[in-house]
């Protein structure tokens, strides 16, 4: 028999003890394991919402949004001074222009402005007047819809508002560049028949198409892009900027990078991050993911505590075996070996029922973790807490994945919980192994 | 061939030191059964722990053979207690979830015997000692104390060591018993080659081993040699 089955067969030397040591590991490696489950089940969700929102933040000058809003313009020095801030990994500038069919175009709108154009219109909104003769006046008369000229420092879906951008023929213009070349959408090169290669007016000057994009979506067909310092010649608008979009390094990130931004620019920018309002989001999650990680650790001290406690108890119990097998032979590594085994007998045995228990009680135990951390969130929002618009959809969803939070259930669990024994086993053996160590071989003697 | 020079042990008690053995020299030749007598707390056991290694000296020497193990380092003091002695203890010590088989075959595993080899020896050693292979299956709590004693005499002859040290080896047994755990003892003197030293207060123990003495307060006060027939063992 070796060494290690000897301390197997020692676990069960006393079988009310080894099932009651049994019981108490496995609650305290159930708890484990349930609050590693919630941890990893609510870290996924954190990482999931956070990559949802991405690690860009829009920067538009104060109180300007598109076409709307008023202030003063940014500048190209105030991006520059940007760039090199902390945590800045990109900057990339646009400067939007409206062209008015007819007066400032030889380009026709590919929208009609239908009953939402009209509406706008009477609004006060952005539409052009009509062509002479073809008014009609109030909501009802007609005009055309100015077509948008995305000046941008980088062709990329963002420039015109899409997800996608694929070129149906011609190339993207090359947007660090000063020429008189555009990119237009598949709508607006149909309503124009225009081909790569045709040339349209903008204002006085004649621009050569480079490029048709379709971007997946009417409006954004209906656009022109081009670089960034021809509009702003163009338009009359020279070393100014619309709008900028800032990449964070990392999107842990976004935050810190915000600050330094709005440190840099002061008043004179509005700087949004969806990860600021995503935050508020998040904050039940992150309250779930600390209760996970304290509990998780509690659990772990209470296994090696018992486990301690137990082994402690079991040598103080056996000193005159331990003098023994000292006595007639026994090394202290073999000692030691003997009664590690037995913790990690009555541990991995802990683990087992442990485990069982934790997968059976992960889902009820995490739907319990979110239902006191949301009533927690809506107490403490408030009727005055909180956003609207982009942080409610936000906070929106994040209550709602909050509320589909399911333990995802892995071999790796399996595997934790058993290293999580192994630890506890170890961690709770290392003292009563010291004292194994001292026992002197002379406490056979004893009571002799 | 055991010998010993000088030995003395000196204890630190609160009410100051303590000279439990003082000044001990003796002899005990190859195969001769020695008794050690002495009164309670005339320093026996304490002698018998310093001979297996179990407690190291104050000064003195101690030599098994060609020897002298007050000089070993930790591991050479368990390769000593490993292979060259054995011990018989008066409350056998056992260990109580090992058969009594396992119990023989315990020493043997400390000093790398085979698996099967251990078994076989084990089980030739307990016929020898009179258990029979029904009782050797037995845990030690189903086996009675003459019982239990053969068993731990068998554990002692494991490794076939040159020196059997028994601390009052008949103490928790009847007189009839002890009797014949005695000739048992002294049948394995002979036979086996072993020098075997037993502490006992048992006067009558005594006159039936080849050398006797006597401690009292720490120092030999006496040594009587025996000289009768050897007789042959009885089971218990």
């Amino acid at each position: 028999m070796s060494t290690i089955v000897r301390g197997v067969r020692n676990a069960f030397r006393n079988t009310i003890r080894t099932g009651g040591v049994t019981v108490i590991l496995a609650l305290s490696i159930g708890l484990a394991l349930v609050m590693l489950l919630s941890l990893k089940t609510v870290q996924a969700r954190i990482q999931t919402v956070k990559q949802s929102i991405g690690n860009t933040i829009s920067v538009s000058p104060a109180g300007a949004r598109g076409f709307d809003g008023g202030g003063e313009p940014l500048t190209q020095t105030d991006l520059d001074a940007v760039k090199s801030l902390p945590h800045v990994s990109g900057v990339v500038a646009s400067l939007n222009d409206r062209l008015t069919p007819i007066t400032d175009t030889s380009l026709a709108s590919a929208i009609d402005p239908g009953t939402l154009g009209n509406r706008f219109r009477s609004r006060g909104g952005d539409a052009a007047p009509a062509p002479a003769g073809n008014s009609s006046g109030g909501a009802t008369r007609t005009f055309t819809i100015p077509i948008m000229v995305s000046g941008v420092g980088q062709v990329t879906a963002a420039a015109v508002n899409a997800t996608s951008l694929k070129f149906t023929s011609g190339s993207a213009v090359d947007a660090s560049g000063k020429a008189n070349v555009a990119d237009i959408g598949t709508e607006l090169a149909t309503k124009n028949n225009l081909k790569v290669g045709s040339t349209f007016t903008y204002g006085t000057t004649t621009v050569t198409v480079s490029g048709i994009f379709d971007a997946g979506n009417k409006f954004a067909n209906a656009g022109v892009i081009m670089p960034i310092a021809t509009v702003q010649t163009l338009s009359a608008q020279p070393g100014q900027i619309s709008t900028a979009t800032i990449t964070a390094d990392d999107i842990t990130n976004v935050p810190a990078a915000v600050t330094a931004i709005k440190a840099k620019l002061g008043t004179k920018a509005d700087v949004v991050s969806q990860q600021d309002t995503a935050t508020n989001a998040i904050a039940p999650l992150e309250n779930i993911k600390t209760v996970s990680l304290y509990s998780l650790i509690g659990a772990l001290t209470a296994g090696a505590v018992i486990t301690f406690l137990t082994m402690l108890m079991i040598v103080r119990e056996r000193r005159r075996e331990i003098g023994v097998l000292k006595a007639i032979g026994a090394s202290n590594v073999k000692i030691v070996v003997q009664f590690v085994a037995e913790a990690v007998t009555l541990t991995s045995m802990g683990a087992v029922v442990g485990v069982i228990g934790g997968l059976l009680l992960s889902n009820p135990v995490l739907k319990l973790l979110v239902t006191t951390s949301t009533s927690t969130s809506t107490t403490g929002a408030g009727p005055g807490g909180g956003g609207r618009g982009f942080a409610r959809i936000i906070g929106g969803f994040g209550g709602q994945s909050l509320q589909n939070l399911q333990a995802v259930i892995g071999y790796d669990i399996l595997l934790y919980g058993l290293l999580a024994a192994l630890i506890i086993a170890v961690v709770g053996s290392a003292l009563p192994a010291w004292l194994i160590a001292k026992v002197r071989p002379a406490e056979v003697m004893r009571g002799e | 061939m055991l010998i010993v020079e000088n030995l003395s042990k000196e204890f630190n008690s609160g009410a100051g030191p303590v000279q439990a053995v003082d000044s001990i020299s003796f002899e005990v030749p190859e195969g001769k059964f020695a008794a050690i007598i002495g009164k309670s707390g005339s320093g026996k056991s304490t002698l018998l722990a310093l001979l297996g290694a179990l407690d190291k000296p104050t000064s003195g020497a101690i030599k098994v053979g060609d020897q002298d193990i007050t000089k070993l380092g930790d591991q050479d003091l368990i390769k000593y207690r490993r292979n060259r002695i054995g011990f018989v203890f008066q409350g056998y010590n056992l260990v109580p979830n090992l058969t009594a088989l396992e119990n023989v075959m315990l020493p043997m595993e400390f000093a790398g015997v085979r698996g099967a080899e251990r078994k076989a020896r084990a089980a030739s050693l307990l016929d020898q000692v009179g258990i029979t292979v029904e009782e050797q299956s037995r845990k030690p709590s189903r086996l009675s104390g003459g019982q239990q004693q053969r068993v731990a005499i068998a554990r002692a002859l494991a490794n076939r060591p040159q020196l059997i040290l028994a601390d009052e080896p008949t103490g928790n047994l009847d007189s009839t018993t002890g009797k014949l755990i005695v000739d048992l003892l002294r049948h394995l003197a002979r036979t086996e080659k072993t020098t075997i030293l037993a502490v006992t207060h048992d006067l009558e123990i005594a006159r039936q081993t080849d050398l006797t003495f006597r401690l009292a307060d720490g120092k030999l006060v006496g040594e009587e040699r025996h000289a009768r027939a050897q007789r042959p063992a009885v089971a218990a």
